[in-house]
């Protein structure tokens, strides 16, 4: 009964957030350069960009045009990499001075502790660093014998810090499956307060790499996993909003799954095209920065972002779970958008039903 | 103010905290965090000008910053109660030599600004 009725209120909640749509978290895909060659790299950067770094006065005329700020707006710089861009902590003070919040998506590569303070100097809030794996998984992964090494020195200066909001982020896949129990103990022995698992998308990088992902039983599993580490709360662990898990929704996140893309989520990326999630297909971007207004772009169009009727196709179709996942997380559309790319609740339906058989 | 106060109606109806603090699938967690802008200016107490290469430190963490032509430093820290700065000549006889003088900051707002004399040795 009181499930029944949260999620009613939930539901609810969804169609007010989707008819206000605050703009409260904004992508900057501030450089497609970066410093690693990752096997499951959903945007396609390499060390070569074609794209040079986007300008930062190019970036602060767009996020002028916005008109109402809240007080928790944060500017996400990602990328590639965004800490090859030296002059990052001259664009994090221009925001702060604007009244935004920021924070950066890293691999930690380059992440010492020169860099830490300059960051933390120049008004950081928040920082994700990637783990995927331990040594081996991770280095396999990162395509790099250092990366891990690397990542954990990052990793031990982010946690240091009383003030950063701070994350790390696991790609689960085939070869750390099964070592997240290792993995958990790593991060709680390192201080680490939240840890975030997601799957790997077949797009970018990772679409040649079918092995990266996860069996409908593993999936299953990292289900358990995380409902488990719930439970103990050693650790903060979440699964990350990436899908709709049925049975699992009120077990594995603080909230129930609600992809926010073009409703409090939005990106600039680097070309200019205004959209929300970067790893979203770029065919849904709304606009550009170089020839619109970008306040005026997320105020009167993402239309196919605020009303996703449009994602009643294929397997969603006749789901009869649609009323809650709404298509999935918004990333899994791409190409020709006749059917959703991954069904999370599918997959574990389908280990559940094998499990019975 | 009142879409406001009916969102949060609707969201506590589903009876969590988490609804208003959220992050993209491979974002970072937002940032609520209250931290203090900390602005300034070291000079010399005799001559008045200001001071290069002064490392102002904040003594409960690993963050400093150096001063540069103009005297000026800049940082946002963690906002805490009586925060203690410290400020160290590390050039030696480059930009002449002073004593290390330590601050204590009653901070009022989430800004402050100091400006800080050092003496000659």
């Amino acid at each position: 009964m009181i499930s029944s009725l949260k999620r009613f209120a939930f539901r609810r909640f969804k169609e007010s957030e989707t008819k206000v749509h605050e703009l409260n978290y904004l992508f900057w895909e501030c450089t497609t350069r970066c410093n690693l060659n990752c096997l499951h790299c959903g945007s396609d950067c390499s060390k070569d960009s074609e794209h040079t770094d986007m300008p930062l006065d190019d970036f602060l005329k767009a996020v002028d045009t916005i008109e109402t700020k809240p007080e928790n707006f944060t500017v996400v710089f990602t990328g590639g990499e965004p800490l090859l861009r030296t002059d990052l902590e001259q664009c994090g003070r221009e925001l702060r001075k604007r009244g935004f919040k920021w924070s950066i998506v890293t691999n930690g590569y380059i992440y010492n502790e020169q860099r830490h303070i300059s960051l933390l100097n120049a008004g950081i809030g928040a920082v994700t660093i990637s783990l995927d794996g331990l040594r081996d998984s991770h280095n396999w992964l990162r395509n790099n014998k250092h990366s891990f090494e690397k990542a954990v020195n990052a990793i031990e200066l982010a946690a240091s810090s009383n003030r950063l909001f701070f994350d790390v982020v696991t790609c689960v896949n085939q070869r750390n499956f099964s070592e997240l129990g290792q993995i958990r103990d790593l991060l709680i022995s390192k201080n680490v307060k939240a840890w975030r698992l997601f799957t790997i998308v077949p797009i970018g990088r990772a679409a040649h790499h079918p092995d990266l992902l996860l069996t409908d039983s593993q999936f299953l599993g990292l289900m358990d996993f995380i409902t488990e580490q719930r439970k103990s709360k050693a650790i903060d662990v979440k699964f990350s909003c990436e899908g709709y898990v049925g049975k699992y929704e009120p077990y594995v996140r603080d909230a129930y799954f609600f992809c926010r893309a073009g409703i409090n989520i939005g990106s600039v990326l680097i070309d200019g095209s205004i959209s929300a999630c970067p790893n979203i297909d770029r065919a849904f971007s709304q606009g550009n920065i170089y020839r619109d207004n970008f306040y005026e772009i997320w105020k009167t169009r993402f239309q196919p972002f605020r009303n996703r009727e449009w994602t009643k196709v294929g397997q969603c179709k006749s789901c009869k779970d649609y009323i809650d996942c709404q298509g999935n997380g918004f990333h899994n559309w791409h190409g020709t958008r006749e059917n959703v790319l991954v069904c999370h609740n599918g997959m574990i339906e389908r280990a559940l039903n094998s499990m019975n058989a | 103010m009142k879409r406001n106060w009916t969102r949060r109606l609707i969201g506590g109806l589903s009876i969590t905290s988490a609804l208003f603090v959220f992050q993209a699938c491979y974002g970072t967690l937002q940032d609520y965090g209250l931290d203090l802008l900390i602005e300034g200016q070291v000079k010399a107490g005799n001559t008045g000008l200001p001071i290069k290469g002064i490392k102002v430190s904040v003594v409960h963490n690993m963050q400093f910053e150096v001063t540069g032509e103009d005297g000026k430093f800049s940082l946002y820290t963690e906002n805490v109660k009586d925060l203690l700065l410290e400020f160290q000549d590390i050039d030696a006889e480059q930009n002449g030599s002073f004593i290390k003088k330590d601050t204590t900051l009653n901070v009022v707002g989430r800004q402050v600004y100091v400006d800080i004399k050092m003496k000659e040795k």
